[in-house]
């Protein structure tokens, strides 16, 4: 019982708590700066800026990076890649204060690491995919995108929890 | 009257510093939510965690309400603010994939960024899988053009598309969140509990 | 035992919460409603209305035109028709009725030029000043007299006679000049070089157009 408890000690935030006081934080970012919180935007700049230092010509011929690039800027100089950069160093400083901060492979008991890694690489790509797709991912176009009532918004929502919970069965070996 | 980096309140030299401030404290809250955790988040898919839920669904409805209550008192011009555009069927599809890639990997980008800084490799794994995923679209992008600028309906809210009043439906969709949390109470006590 | 008790309170504080959830929501509802105020105050409108900036006259916008002073826009209110028979150099045309378009905005809503309204006489162009400022556009005047007042002033200056004041001669010489500039050919003047009307070519008026939002958001 000890041990459990050890391991499995809830020292997170009430979650309600949490939920308030990221609620705060978005209705102070649109306040201040009249867009919502975002995410992946900075792995696009981040996946833009390196076909442009590798392949400069392919990523001007492609239609999608090539709206990304401009002579005078970097990719990189753009809102979100600051916020992501912040949420790394909040990241970083929460997870310093509680002791949370060591190289590991979290995964259930009951699969090893390699299967978690390999399923971790394609859900990535999945959501990277997606979040291209519906030009957002939870934390752009679910999370703020109901904070306005975007309709947008809300259809990612629901079709990224829909789809979640109708595939949740054939992956319950990873979790549970 | 805000949005203030918008309306030449704040210069707009500001904005990547706010912009690190809002994401250090965007970071913080998340990973202190337990959001950093892939088996927590993922636990609101098999019944034993509802933290992502909780988090989500309070964070949606406390800054709707606190948006409107601006809009009200005049602090802030609501129809001023960035909102999503609609593509019907790419939010959708990708909605979708989203969804899929979200059981499989068991984060969101927002929190593998999270689960990077403190250190946990499968989600430097998953970032790398995310970019990557980024890297596909783009090369695919002839073949998903279709998808990604069709069906386009505007930058369009909910008040818009179904002529609904803001302030009825906020009231209601608060209300499904209560209920929803009870009933997620509820289900996580029937659920076998998964320690992680 | 304890954590039962812990379960206990939090329960209740759930509920509370909950129920503070709900008021702040209903709240919304059950506010009055109000119709927003677009634009600015009345006492803000008054207090542009009764300025003294509010006019300018016909002798400083002539010494502006003949200076080319790229400062201000001149915003001919009348209709169409009449904007053709006559107009002041490089004035455009807005007739009063498309002035809520959105392509008048443009010219209107900004902040580099002076905005300059006038019509055959004050009223019409009154009218554009003052739904203009109820939008809270920036630098917006009139033209004193209008139209009418150009030609009684500029083109056709009253000659002052000799028991006049110094200064009415003056502004009569300066009025002469400007009307010459302006292509008036008086007979005592005609032995000078034939006046060459530079027709300048009309204006460019290249507006800034506000930035209502530049974010591209999302992830």
């Amino acid at each position: 019982m000890d041990i459990k408890n050890q391991t499995n000690s809830h020292v997170y935030w009430n979650p309600y708590f949490g939920g308030f006081i990221l609620g705060i934080i978005i209705i102070f970012t649109f306040y201040v700066t009249g867009r919502g919180l975002g995410a992946s935007g900075a792995m696009k700049s981040s996946v833009v800026t390196l076909v442009d230092t590798v392949a400069p010509t392919h990523a001007e011929n492609n239609a999608y990076y090539s709206t990304f690039i401009s002579e005078d800027d970097s990719p990189m100089n753009t809102w979100l890649v600051y916020e992501a950069l912040g949420v790394l160093i909040g990241a970083f400083i929460s997870g310093g204060l509680n002791g949370r901060i060591r190289w590991r492979i979290q995964h259930s008991p009951k699969i090893t690491s390699q299967r978690r890694l390999v399923f971790a690489l394609l859900g990535g790509i999945l959501f990277g995919l997606g979040a291209q797709i519906a030009r957002g991912c939870t934390s752009g176009a679910a999370l703020s995108g109901m904070a306005v009532l975007s309709t947008g918004g809300f259809i990612t929502m629901l079709a990224i929890f829909g789809s979640a919970y109708a595939t949740a069965y054939f992956f319950r070996k990873n979790w549970i | 009257m805000g949005p203030l980096i918008p309306n030449h309140l704040i210069p707009i030299e500001w904005n990547s510093i706010i912009a690190i401030i809002i994401g250090i404290a965007f970071g913080f809250v998340l990973e202190a939510s337990g959001f950093s955790s892939s088996r927590k988040l993922a636990g609101v898919f098999y019944g034993y965690d509802f933290a992502v839920l909780k988090v989500f669904f309070t964070a949606a409805i406390v800054s709707v309400i606190g948006l409107y209550y601006m809009d009200y008192l005049g602090y802030l011009d609501i129809t001023q603010l960035y909102v999503h555009p609609t593509y019907l069927w790419a939010a959708i599809i990708g909605g979708v994939i989203m969804g899929v890639g979200f059981v499989a990997g068991g984060f969101c980008p927002g929190t593998s960024l999270c689960a990077v800084a403190i250190g946990k490799l499968d989600a430097w794994v998953y970032v790398g899988g995310i970019l990557l995923g980024i890297f596909m679209f783009s090369e695919l992008f002839n073949v998903i053009e279709p998808i990604y600028d069709g069906y386009f309906l505007g930058n369009i809210t909910l008040i818009d598309s179904f002529d609904w009043n803001p302030y009825w439906f906020i009231f209601i969709f608060s209300i499904i969140a209560i209920v929803a949390f009870a009933v997620a109470d509820m289900v996580r006590k029937k659920v076998k509990k998964v320690f992680y | 035992m304890i954590k039962k008790q812990t379960a206990k309170i939090l329960a209740f504080r759930y509920k509370i919460l909950a129920l503070i959830l709900v008021i702040l929501a209903g709240g919304l509802v059950l506010l009055p409603k109000y119709q927003k105020n677009e634009g600015i105050k009345p006492e803000q409108l008054l207090a542009n209305a009764i300025s003294l900036e509010r006019y300018i006259a016909t002798d400083q916008i002539a010494h502006k035109l003949i200076n080319q002073d790229p400062s201000f826009i001149l915003v001919d209110v009348r209709e169409e028709a009449s904007f053709k028979k006559y107009s002041l150099p490089n004035a455009i045309n807005i007739p009063l009725k498309k002035i809520l378009d959105a392509e008048s905005g443009a010219f209107l809503n900004q902040n580099q030029f002076d905005v300059v309204f006038f019509s055959n006489d004050n009223f019409e162009a009154d009218q554009a000043w003052m739904l203009c400022n109820r939008l809270d556009y920036k630098n917006l005047r009139v033209l004193k007299g209008g139209i009418n007042s150009w030609f009684k002033t500029i083109i056709n200056p009253p000659k002052p006679t000799e028991d006049m004041p110094e200064e009415a001669h003056n502004l009569y010489t300066a009025r002469k000049a400007a009307s010459m500039f302006f292509g008036v050919a008086y007979p005592d003047q005609v032995q000078t070089d034939p006046l060459e009307k530079t027709q300048t070519a009309p204006k460019q008026i290249i507006t800034v157009k506000k930035k209502k939002k530049a974010a591209e958001g999302g992830c």
